[in-house]
């Protein structure tokens, strides 16, 4: 269908979003996606890694717990590796506790940590956390932002509510324009009042 | 969109270098998860293959081809007359699943015994190595100690269609890491 070619958008990042509707997956990402978009390039903040680099260190870890498992059984059968195993098989069932505790406790549906570089560089910098909820068999989504203040640590955080149908067409292409007022209207209200 | 869009792909394009990395470790996690519980399980059971499928009917009555035994392999449990082992024969890959029929110990506690398949109207020295007449300890895998009727049907299946098996194994890793959490 000649104007829907896919030659038309240089990039990837041209390309309009489109999804599955039907994917409950698939559409949080393309918020998630959409809102870390407003946040970063039309605002200007810098992305903070630090929460997503702990999941990674943490689940690297386990595998290359598994992977010498492997290794260390092929060169020395089973009696031989025994003890070897015993210890890999505990650390790996141990780290995948401690990966479950952090995705709950630490990262807490946070999908982006923005931060709002301090312009002299003195003062700490302010920190956006963004978090997010789409519930199974829901159309409701809910974003949640919370603003640290670098340097009271005073947080402020406010949240929106919609049905994801405002943001997708019948075909399951994401509406960004539909979208970003939202998420700037949310980031203006919590920006304003923290100056009350 | 025409045919050769590859649209499905555009999840992977818009990943950075993290999500990607992160994509290709959950890969690596759910290959660990099975890796790992088989190796609890040899740890646990003491037996280097604690599952095995039934491949022939040289038990039957008493396993079919298709069931699912679970063994193992205590050191200091004795090897009895009437028990049902499973054996690896030397220059076999696949290891045979048979009934215990004499049994010779010693006083230092070497075991010496032979086996034949229920269903077999012979015992099993033509199984064996050129030679062997009896079997030994470090032969035994497991003994079995449970089973599940024609659960491993499946495990018969794939083996008996290799390529069958590598496409569904294709398919099942693609879509890991194809699609996104």
């Amino acid at each position: 269908m000649g104007k829907e070619d896919s030659t038309q958008w240089k990039t990837i990042e041209e390309k309009p979003v489109k999804i599955d509707k039907w994917d409950n997956a698939a559409l949080k990402n393309a918020l998630d996606d959409g809102a870390k978009k407003v946040m970063l390039d039309k605002f200007g903040f810098t992305e903070s890694h630090r929460l997503m680099d702990g999941r990674l260190f943490i689940c690297t870890i386990a595998v290359a717990f598994a992977m010498f498992a492997l290794i260390w059984d092929y060169f020395n059968p089973f009696p031989e590796s025994r003890p070897v195993l015993i210890i890999c098989v505990l650390s790996y069932f141990v780290l995948m506790g401690v990966l479950t505790v952090y995705t709950t406790f630490m990262e807490k549906g946070i999908f982006l940590v923005a931060l709002d570089k301090d312009r002299t560089g003195v003062d700490p910098d302010n920190r956006w956390e963004l978090a997010s909820i789409l519930k199974k068999y829901d159309d409701l989504y809910t974003l949640d932002m919370t603003y640290t203040n670098g340097n009271t640590k005073k947080t402020r955080s406010g949240k929106i509510t919609k049905s994801v149908a405002e943001f997708f067409d019948e075909n399951g292409t994401f509406c960004v324009d539909k979208f970003e007022p939202e998420v700037r209207m949310l980031q203006n209200r919590i920006a304003t009042s923290k100056k009350e | 969109m025409g045919m050769f869009d590859f649209d499905f792909l555009d999840d992977v394009r818009r990943m950075n270098k993290r999500q990607l990395y992160y994509q290709a470790l959950n890969f690596g996690m759910i290959v660990s998860s099975a890796l790992m519980i088989w190796k609890g399980l040899m740890v646990v059971t003491g037996s280097e293959s604690p599952i095995v499928v039934v491949l022939s009917g040289s038990m039957e009555p008493a396993f079919y081809r298709g069931d699912l035994l679970f063994l193992t392999n205590y050191r200091e449990e004795p090897i009895r007359a009437g028990e049902i082992v499973v054996f690896k024969i030397e220059g076999r890959e696949i290891p045979i699943v048979h009934r215990v029929l004499k049994v010779h110990e010693k006083e230092n506690g070497t075991v010496k015994f032979l086996t034949k398949g229920d269903n077999n109207s012979v015992d099993d020295r033509g199984l064996y190595a050129p030679g062997q007449l009896w079997l030994e300890k470090k032969e035994v895998v497991g003994r079995a100690r449970g089973f599940v009727p024609y659960v491993g049907i499946v495990t018969i299946l794939m083996n008996d269609y290799p390529k069958f098996k590598y496409a569904i194994l294709a398919c099942l890793g693609a879509f890991v890491l194809i699609h996104r959490e």
